[in-house]
């Protein structure tokens, strides 16, 4: 090549070549030597993680030690936006394999949109949308939380599907399977109530969680939010440890740098025994069948503790289908339920209390010495109460009823409550012309002194406070004034009363066990992972009644009275002194076309109720039983006491169901 | 006549040059290397057939791509040159073919899908395209003054260049006009010749622009302009400056590389393997590999000033600038100073048509050199 004009542009070709060579030398200088420190650092961010360990959950037991609620591992699937294939086509195949693992449509299909047009036209708008299938479209974009936030694709998901999507996870780039403990309760129905169930953090809650530093939540941690659970979250759930992982880019952990164990939750031991409380349960559900009652509720407490023996509620849901996640047709479907199987009616339910009601009134009486044990009224099935404004023209005036509309004759205190006679309490509640009664005030102090007006403060969730009427209540709530007619009701435990099956079990407790106001509680002990005990069993005291112990004791004996001889004789059993109080408590329901709801006689329904305690001497347990619109007392709710504390002392039970049987021995 | 036959053969074995093809071999192999370092652990063994390891495949393509380093290097280039305007309507036509039937991957129709195999003609297309442009504007010096052999080697380049930029693949596209634009300066022609050239260029350019897609045009921007960078780009160009940038002095050793071996870089084994290995062997081995590549083109430059006439110079040229261009935008863009082309590295990326392709120009530059004039290659 001889031609020097061409050889100069083949030296500048080189000089090219060799200035090419300097800048990419001089950047990997800069990269790799200058600034080397900061990409170390940037890289060993990349892969490694501090990432909390979360403390295994404390488990639950029964007061024989049997084992209530355990923790099994249960898989999520997650998909991480930012780790998805980048090419359109595979990233649409990932999400199609995924789909059919899971069961899951990806897009939305034809079909579906006719089924959700077709449906609009409804009157429930949940109930449309729950018609739709969630498609993974749906999921990723109402979940969406940034590229390389990983999505909860699916809860729950069986063993053996979570097990091959891992497996062929390299194939499926930006799925995951993530292993997370949750609870199954081994009793399910049972004790679901009492127990509760976990679900995720709700998002406005999170701050209040989060200010609980020492307990280190997280986001999406599961927490206890009913029952048990929820009251002692904070001693379940253990102390989350830490540990130095190193990840790669999917977040997958590749190696253990160092740890710090996580301390287990504490172990909670009820006072609840389950053998208890399943034969419970299905005498209530026997009697309940017999009174064709669709709500019923029994409690036993121990009067000399406070300890909660046994809690029905039915009907009653399954919680293991909270764990992990309920879906949203099976909670639709429970909270939908007009019977509230979600609520616990023992602790939230408020109702008249009825005649079950009128040992408080006896003893506020004898004890403010309205009445002596002596004092009669005499009962000719009906009262009057003057008009407030014509109070001399008898015409205007109203009349009230004893349900015994012949009427008691003379009756004392305790022929009173033996027979349930509404006219003494009436009286004595309310007063007359010539017969100073109670009034509402000090009726109203007698009530809450029995614990009526607010929570007992059990550890379980969702207690109803009850109702304990005042006049001012009443102009508040009514725009009224307070009329001697609303005393007379609030006496026999109608008109404004409202109480708890808890309540009015707790305040027959005080009673059987001579004036103390116990604090119900369903914890026996707290313990730690090894089996020491951290928090043992304390009787907690509301208050001591301001009652003379005689006074109880004349109350109890008209108790047992009434079940010797009186209207709860259904209740006898065998061997054992049984005291208690029937009550058949109105309440109106109105049908179709607005009117009241009566029976043949001109009768309001009635929720039946029985209280009892037994035995009569040195008490071992007080019981309440309640039966929505389940009729009268004694011929309802007193057969179902009698057969829960024929179970309790031993004997053999009675078949309920049996319209044949003689419940009577 | 034997005798001089006899003597024919033993010269041009005498002028092959060994130094390239040793400087190939040792590219190959270190590619071969890097592969089964940024694939190996990626993915899981267990249920993987031997021709699912990229390493198996890029071990087969290589021993095919030396099959044809070495027998093209036999016949005379002369007598290939001859054929070439042949092979240039096949390979127009099979480009044809692949834009109607081509696959599409990556956004690019620029696959050719023979039963399990895929080819990408392009690469095919490239060593061609320089053959005959090489003997088009291989004429005599003088005859520069004239427009002609520029006007017609134009017009056999814009084809190819116009059906692959069509695919779209915009990175070769470029890369085949720059190595006309460098063949045809260093061809001689003249100065006024090209600014018609630059001018057409600058006519054309913003119509081009405009034609590409917008993740093309995107990744430009994205660029010249950090904060509107596609999330996915910018994932790996940062993930490839950690790569390099943590590896320091001596790198963190093969198959240690935190970046590659956790999958926080992407397409290591393809456009990004140059991380991987500055990640792995640091600043020395990137080095080491950037003097070795720049050597490989260093020499197939003196193969071309040593040629015996200006077709075979033309030849060695073009490929020389092709090998340049590609691996100047590879490693820029591995080190964010060029924008993300999705260009492989040569002779060191994995994929088969690339290196079957490289390896069959490197053996015309051989050819080239065993069929030089040996005096003048004392004066370089």
């Amino acid at each position: 090549m001889t031609n020097w004009y061409i050889r100069g542009r083949y030296v500048l070709f080189r000089i090219i070549v060799i200035a090419a060579v300097v800048l990419v030398s001089a950047k990997l200088w800069d990269l790799q030597i200058v600034s080397s420190q900061s990409y170390q650092t940037e890289a060993n961010a990349n892969r490694f993680r501090l990432v909390q360990i979360d403390a295994p959950r404390g488990v639950i037991y029964d007061s024989a030690g049997r084992l209530l609620v355990r923790n099994v591992p249960s898989f999520s699937v997650m998909v991480t936006p930012g780790a998805l294939p980048e090419d359109t086509e595979q990233r649409e195949q990932v999400l199609q394999k995924l789909g059919d693992y899971l069961g899951i449509p990806v897009h939305e299909t034809a079909l579906d949109s006719i089924i959700y047009s077709s449906s609009s036209e409804g009157a429930e708008p949940l109930a449309i949308n729950s018609q739709r299938t969630k498609t993974i479209d749906d999921i990723m974009n109402t979940q969406y939380n940034g590229e390389w936030t990983a999505v909860r694709i699916a809860s729950n998901v069986p063993r053996d599907i979570a097990f091959i999507i891992e497996e062929t996870q390299t194939q499926m780039p930006g799925v995951s399977v993530v292993a997370e403990p949750i609870r199954e309760y081994l009793e399910g129905e049972l004790m679901s109530h009492i127990l509760g169930y976990e679900g995720r953090i709700p998002a406005d809650e999170l701050e209040a969680y989060q200010a609980q530093t020492e307990l280190k939540y997280q986001p999406d941690d599961l927490v206890g939010l009913t029952g048990i659970e929820a009251t002692q979250e904070s001693v379940l759930r253990g102390t989350a440890g830490q540990k130095h992982i190193e990840v790669d880019a999917y977040e997958h952990e590749v190696a253990v740098l160092a740890e710090d164990e996580p301390v287990p939750g504490a172990n909670v031991r009820l006072t609840i025994d389950v053998e208890l409380q399943r034969a419970v349960e299905d005498i209530l559900r026997d009697g309940m069948k017999r009174a064709n009652s669709d709500v019923g509720v029994a409690v036993l407490l121990d009067p000399n503790t406070g300890k909660l023996l046994s809690s029905v509620s039915l009907p009653s849901f399954d919680n293991n289908k909270f764990s992990g996640g309920i879906s949203y047709d099976e909670y639709y479907q429970l909270s939908s339920d007009p019977n509230h199987p979600m609520i616990d009616h023992a602790i939230s339910g408020q109702y008249p209390p009825g005649s079950t009601f009128k040992v408080i009134p006896a003893a506020a009486a004898l004890q403010e010495g309205i009445i002596t044990l002596g004092t009669t009224v005499n009962c000719q099935g009906t009262i009057k109460v003057p008009n407030k404004y014509f109070p001399d023209d008898p015409t205007l005036a109203q009349t009230f009823y004893c349900w015994q509309t012949w009427g008691h004759g003379n009756v004392n205190v305790t022929e009173a409550l033996q027979g349930s006679c509404d006219i003494f309490f009436y009286t004595v509640g309310g007063g007359t012309n010539d017969f100073e009664g109670l009034g509402i005030d000090r009726l109203d102090e007698y009530m809450k002194m029995f614990g009526f007006g607010s929570p007992t403060g059990i550890e379980l969730t969702g207690e109803s406070k009850g109702l304990v009427p005042t006049p001012k209540w009443k102009v508040q709530n009514y725009g009224e004034s307070w009329a001697l007619g609303d005393t007379y009701n609030a006496s026999i435990g109608q008109g404004f009363d409202l109480v708890t099956p808890l309540q009015l079990v707790n305040a027959t407790a005080a009673i059987a066990n001579g004036g103390t106001l116990y604090q119900p509680q369903v914890v026996e002990e707290i313990t730690d992972a090894d089996g020491h005990v951290i928090q043992a069993f304390q009787p907690k005291v509301i208050r001591e009644l301001a009652i003379d112990k005689d006074i109880l004791a004349y109350v109890r004996a008209a108790m047992r009275d009434t079940v010797a001889n009186g209207t709860a004789r259904y209740a006898q059993i065998p061997g054992i002194e049984v005291a208690g109080k029937t009550g058949s408590a109105e309440y109106a329901v109105w049908d179709a076309n607005g009117d009241l709801v009566r029976d043949e006689f001109g009768h309001l329904p009635t929720h039946a109720w029985f209280i009892a305690f037994a035995p009569y001497e040195n008490p071992e347990v007080a019981v309440v039983v309640f039966l929505e619109g389940g009729g009268t007392g004694a011929e309802m709710a007193a057969p179902v006491v009698a057969n829960i504390l024929r179970y309790y002392f031993g004997l053999p039970t009675v078949d309920l169901s049996d319209p044949t049987r003689q419940i009577i021995d | 006549m034997s005798t001089t036959r006899t003597y024919h053969k033993v010269s041009i074995w005498r002028r092959y040059d060994f130094v390239l093809l040793i400087l190939v071999v040792i590219l190959v192999g270190l590619g071969i290397v890097m592969i089964y370092s940024a694939y190996e652990y990626s993915i899981p063994k267990e249920g993987r057939t031997w021709w699912d390891n990229l390493v198996n495949r890029q071990i087969i393509f290589a021993i095919i791509g030396f099959i044809l380093f070495f027998g093209v290097s036999i016949i005379d280039y002369r007598h290939i040159l001859s054929l070439s305007y042949i092979l240039y309507i096949g390979v127009i036509l099979i480009l044809l073919v692949t834009s109607v039937l081509g696959h599409t991957s990556f956004g690019a129709q620029s696959w050719l899908r023979i039963q399990n195999l895929t080819l990408q003609p392009s690469e095919l297309a490239k060593v061609l395209v320089i053959l005959v442009t090489a003997n088009v504007l291989g004429v005599e010096d003088d005859k520069f003054e004239k427009l002609t052999p520029l006007l017609l080697s134009a017009i056999l380049v814009l084809p190819p260049v116009a059906l692959i930029y069509l695919q779209p693949d915009f990175g070769t596209a470029m890369i085949l006009f720059a190595s006309w634009i460098v063949m045809v300066f260093l061809a001689g022609v003249r100065w006024r010749h090209l600014a018609i050239i630059a001018g057409i260029a600058g006519v054309g350019a913003p119509i081009l622009w405009f034609r590409l897609n917008p993740y093309q045009r995107k990744r430009v921007t994205s660029f010249l302009y950090p904060s509107q960078a596609d999330a996915g780009d910018s994932y790996n160009i940062r993930q490839a400056l950690i790569s390099i940038g943590s590896g320091g002095w001596w790198g963190k050793g093969l198959l240690k590389g935190t970046q590659s071996q956790l999958y926080f870089l992407r397409v290591r084994h393809t456009d990004f393997i140059f991380s991987v290995w500055a990640e792995e062997m640091g600043f020395i081995g990137a080095i080491v590999l950037i003097g070795l590549l720049a050597l490989l083109i260093w020499r197939i430059i003196r193969v071309a000033m040593t040629a015996r006439d200006a077709k075979g110079r033309l030849i060695a040229i073009g490929i020389a600038a092709m090998i340049f261009i590609q691996t100047f935008i590879n490693i820029g863009m591995n080190l964010n100073l060029l924008p993300v082309t999705g260009l492989p590295l040569p002779l060191i990326s994995y994929g088969g048509s690339s290196l079957v392709a490289t390896l069959l120009a490197l053996g015309l530059v051989e050819n080239v050199a065993m069929h030089s004039k040996p005096l003048e290659a004392d004066l370089f």
